[in-house]
């Protein structure tokens, strides 16, 4: 089987694709989809697998809150792509975002901890 | 204001769907050859770089798909695809399709009419400001047979005089048959007779010149003016400017023309279109009426009230009540039970009888119209199961491709919704030019106007209509076709049908119910047709047949008591000399036509005790042929002769009922009474008239008196000639006569018997039910016919192969014959049953609008209910007849 070749990845925790999204944008300005995925592989060492594709609709959806927009631009390769940058609007959600995250997962290391 | 904002990010993104499709495909396309290349750097095969790239991304229709729903608007997608879908499948069968969208036109166009005509006259208010504080003020009494009776006009004066801190009182008395001439033309009009204060109360404005102005008319004899009525100016002026401040002449007498009423405006009643108001001293001067403005036994005003902001009715019904206690012991004789009650101005309508049956009679129709769309919908329902088989073998392969039952159920009842909606369109149209060609029909001898209100109301009524029978004829094929197995269907062969016997049984109750409600429809539509039919044949008291009567009022033309007389007499000559007259009399009144009023009557030696009032009766004042002119017996005594001069002994004739009712088990030949005082004058009894119908049709049996023309004088006479000639072709020469004796001004209507006796208090209403009625029957048997043929012909089809089996196994055609007519004749007994005992249930309401007639009437039941079953078995037998000449051969090859 194909499958069984590829390293393992760890699926992400439900709900924080958007984090990880805006805080890719937030670190390195404009990026096209690709090099979200890419980015968000390589910084979490490999570990942190999106299901590529997903980056779409949650691009679209994060479109349609304001959070980012979206233009037309050219790639090194000379290829046109579309490149999302974060809005004002983005910007304050991912602080939002963080914070929850935070919350959430300090709460979860106590837990954890406590046994 | 953020959700706005995202708002406009959608419908940007809606209007600019293409290229978000082709971006998003794009970037897409982008990610997964990056990928590709990047895998095939780090050492893989081209084809194995592809394969991992489109692993990773993941399923990419599914998630363009996703990206889309993102936005909302995948709803509106699929809603426009199940439309386009929608419209191929109903274009592919053009046939079925025209039978659903005319059979919802049908039943939804009936009951948009009717309800349009209900909305209209019951529910709509009156098109002035402020409507919902316009109260009707009706008196309450047991003792007249058209129950409430309007107000005498001092009681209206003392009304509004007292109750004004918390109501302005207003009020009208209709004169129906008014002469009004101008140009030389005269026409016969229905004019409203109002109080001063009638328009300002109401609110409503002039579309030229002014109304009755505030303190105008109240006083006998003031300068007479006429208000037109918007389309009797359009009609008659063809909307000329000019008419106001013209002279023209109104009962004969010299008015002027001062304004024309506003178009919304089409009179206080539902029913009733004025053609012009006039303030009351224009229709009412003291030689013709002099009791009008004095007596409060004279009951003409209809009044209403126009509350005071804030107060309720309630609060308005307690101040009346003051008021009536308080007339009542002022006038104990005429007022004694005096009973105001202050009600919802819509709820007095068509107009304030307390027991009229009108709102019944609405009622019924809406039940009966909702009863047709029921029909239609079970029609539909059929058509739409036979269709729902077919499409069984569609949808199962839809469901095993993947179609979520959900999506396949909307795409069904989306089909259903858009052919609801074309019949919808279609029914409200037909039924908004119905009612709208009912309402601006004008009747020229009648003055009623069907009012019809097409507003949200009707709007709203229609498009529950059409929803609910979309929903309801759609949903049970849409739930069977998309529960369709695979499986099951697939290995089915051609015949596609899967729901089998449950199928057909579901089927066979709509046929059922079917033939049930169309036999509710035509017992009811049975009933009032009889219901006329015995009021046609009631026995009225006298021949209708080939009678003239013409209204004329000399006093119009100024003349004198002896002169009118002589007028009458020279006219009556004249007219004699005509061809084919066979008699030619004179009356002061004629049967449901214009009525005088009640008269007291003192029974000699039986004085009134005081405190009481004397009891009354109707009467007219006649001349000696009419007896023999209008054919009504006299069976006792005699009829008067010209002995019975103004000088001679005062006579009068009296009905049966009269005199039973005041002389019972006596001889009322010689017997006296007096008409105006316990102490006399009194007129002596000489004979005895058979019983008639006086004032309306529907009376019963009430006593009446007639008394010589010569000793009762009125100035306002009918001569009613009876010829062998068509009353119709007679008009035109007498017409001619009265010309020539320079008297055109004093005919106030010429019209046959027959026509007089087709006006609202003669058999309108009841022609009205009855052709109402009859139409809505009619509907019902049509879509009844359809619905059985289509049932029992689908069931033939379905049932090929087991008949071809049958015959090949030596069956007789005759016996498969007999095989289909039997399962169709136990439905439509089933049906049958059931309708009769619905019927039964419907037409407990109707005893008040049938004359004649019980509502459980068996003749009607069974004649109905055997012509509907012989109808519905024709149905089935035309089909199965065809059904009986299949080839077997042919049969068993069906598939």
């Amino acid at each position: 089987m194909v499958r069984s070749l590829e390293l393992h990845r760890d699926e992400i925790p439900p709900g924080t694709l958007y984090l990880l999204i805006l805080k890719t944008l937030g670190r390195s300005g404009e990026l096209h989809g690709y090099e979200i995925a890419n980015s968000i592989q390589l910084i979490s060492e490999d570990v942190l697998q999106v299901e590529e594709g997903s980056l779409y609709p949650a691009l679209q959806r994060m479109l349609i809150k304001g959070w980012v927009t979206a233009k037309w631009g050219t790639t090194a390769g000379n290829r046109r792509a579309r490149y999302y940058q974060l809005t004002v609007a983005g910007r304050k959600r991912l602080a939002v975002e963080m914070s929850q995250f935070e919350r959430v997962i300090g709460a979860i290391t106590r837990v954890i901890e406590a046994v | 204001m953020n959700w706005l904002r995202e708002l406009a990010r959608r419908i940007r993104m809606l209007a600019n769907r293409r290229q978000f499709e082709v971006d998003l495909e794009e970037e897409m396309r982008l990610h997964l050859e990056l990928r590709q290349q990047d895998q095939i750097k780090s050492g893989m095969s081209t084809d194995d770089a592809q394969a991992a790239a489109r692993r990773r991304f993941g399923n990419v229709t599914s998630l363009r798909e996703r990206s889309n729903m993102a936005w909302g608007w995948e709803w509106l997608e699929h809603l426009t695809q199940d439309v386009r879908f929608g419209f191929r499948i109903l274009s592919k069968n053009l046939g079925v399709t025209f039978v659903i969208v005319l059979t919802l036109a049908l039943g939804v166009g009936a009951n948009t009419a009717i309800f349009g005509l209900v909305n209209g006259i019951l529910l709509q208010r009156l098109p002035v400001p402020a409507p919902e504080q316009i109260a009707a003020l009706v008196i309450q009494s047991g003792e007249s047979s058209l129950g409430a009776l309007g107000f005498s006009y001092p009681q209206f004066v003392e009304f509004r005089e007292q109750t004004a801190p918390i109501c302005e009182v207003f009020g009208s008395a209709t004169a129906w048959r008014l002469n009004f001439t101008a140009e030389g033309h005269s026409d016969t009009l229905t004019i409203g007779g109002v109080s001063s204060n009638y328009f300002s109360a109401l609110g409503v404005k002039p579309a030229l010149g002014r109304l009755v102005l505030p303190g105008e008319g109240e006083h006998p004899g003031e300068q007479a003016v006429v208000v037109l009525s918007y389309a009797f100016w359009q009609r008659r002026f063809s909307g000329d400017p000019q008419v106001i401040g013209k002279q023209v002449r109104v009962g004969g007498k010299p008015a002027t023309i001062v304004g024309v009423m506003e178009k919304e405006f089409r009179g206080q009643f539902s029913i009733f279109e004025m053609d012009a108001y006039a303030p009351l001293s224009t229709v009412f001067d003291e030689s013709s009426a002099s009791n009008f403005w004095n007596s409060r036994d004279i009951h003409l005003m209809l009044v209403l009230g126009r509350l005071r902001p804030g107060v309720t009715l309630a609060q308005a019904q307690s101040r009346f009540d003051v008021v009536s206690r308080r007339l009542a012991a002022q006038y104990p004789v005429t007022d004694k039970d005096l009973n105001v009650r202050v009600m919802d101005e819509r709820l007095s309508r068509p107009i304030p009888y307390a027991n009229n049956a009108f709102i019944m009679f609405s009622g019924l129709f809406v039940i009966l119209g909702a009863l047709v769309l029921l029909l239609a919908c079970t029609n539909i329902a059929n058509i739409l199961m036979a269709r729902a088989s077919v499409r069984q073998r569609e949808m199962a392969i839809r469901a095993a491709l993947g179609g979520a039952r959900s999506r396949l159920l909307r795409q069904m009842l989306t089909e259903s919704m858009l052919t609801a909606l074309l019949g919808g369109i279609a029914g409200e149209t037909l039924g908004a030019s119905l009612s709208y060609l009912a309402s601006s029909t004008h009747l020229s001898n009648i003055p009623v106007r069907l009012g019809f209100g097409f507003d949200w109301r009707v709007f709203v009524y229609a498009l529950v209509a059409v929803i609910f029978t979309a929903i309801s004829a759609g949903l049970s094929p849409a739930l069977r076709a998309t529960r369709a197995d695979v499986n099951t269907v697939l290995h089915q062969g051609g015949r596609a049908d899967a729901g089998g016997k449950a199928r057909h049984k579901v089927r066979s109750d709509l046929m059922a119910a079917q033939v049930a409600g169309s036999l509710m429809l035509l017992i009811v539509a049975g009933l009032f047709v009889r219901s006329l039919r015995a009021v046609e044949r009631m026995d009225i008291g006298f021949d209708p047949n080939q009678l003239l009567n013409v209204t004329l009022d000399p006093s119009l033309d100024n003349y004198t008591r002896i002169q009118t007389n002589e007028f009458y007499r020279s006219l009556e000559t004249k007219v004699r000399a005509l061809p084919g007259i066979q008699s030619v009399s004179l009356a002061a009144s004629v049967p449901m036509g214009n009525t005088l009023g009640n008269q007291s009557v003192y029974v000699e030696g039986r004085p009134v005790p005081s405190g009481q009032r004397a009891p009354g009766a109707f009467f007219n004042d006649v001349d000696p042929p009419y007896f023999d002119t209008l054919r009504i017996r006299i069976i006792l005594g005699r009829a008067f002769t010209d002995a019975d001069s103004e000088t001679a002994p005062l006579v009068a004739v009296v009905n049966e009922t009269m005199a039973r009712h005041f002389w019972p088990g006596e001889d009322p030949i010689g017997k006296r009474f007096s008409l105006i005082s316990d102490a006399g004058p009194f007129v002596e009894i000489v004979g005895v008239a058979r019983d008639g119908k006086y004032r309306i049709l529907a009376e019963d049996p009430q006593p009446y008196f007639y008394v010589p023309l010569t000793q009762h004088f009125t100035a306002q006479r009918t001569v009613q000639i009876r010829s062998s000639m068509p009353p119709g072709l007679l008009a035109p020469l007498v017409q001619h006569e009265i010309q020539a004796l320079n008297a055109s001004d004093s005919i106030e209507e010429i019209q046959t018997m027959k026509e007089s006796l087709g006006g609202t208090l003669g058999y309108f209403i009841f022609r009205l039910g009855a052709s109402l009625a009859a139409a809505m029957g009619l509907l019902g048997l049509l879509l009844a016919i359809v619905g059985v043929y289509g049932v029992v012909s689908y069931a033939a089809t379905q049932r090929t192969q087991e008949l071809g089996v049958r015959m090949a196994l030596g069956a007789s055609p005759r016996q498969i014959l007999a095989l289909l007519l039997r399962q169709g004749a136990q439905l439509v007994a089933a049906g049958l049953l059931f309708g009769l005992v619905g019927a039964w249930a419907l037409t407990r309401a109707m005893s008040h609008m049938l004359v004649g007639v019980s509502p459980s009437d068996p003749l009607t039941y069974l004649s109905v209910a055997g012509l509907l079953s012989f109808i519905t078995l024709l149905a089935c037998w035309i089909p199965a007849r065809r059904a009986m000449r299949i080839d077997p051969m042919v049969a068993l090859r069906y598939e």
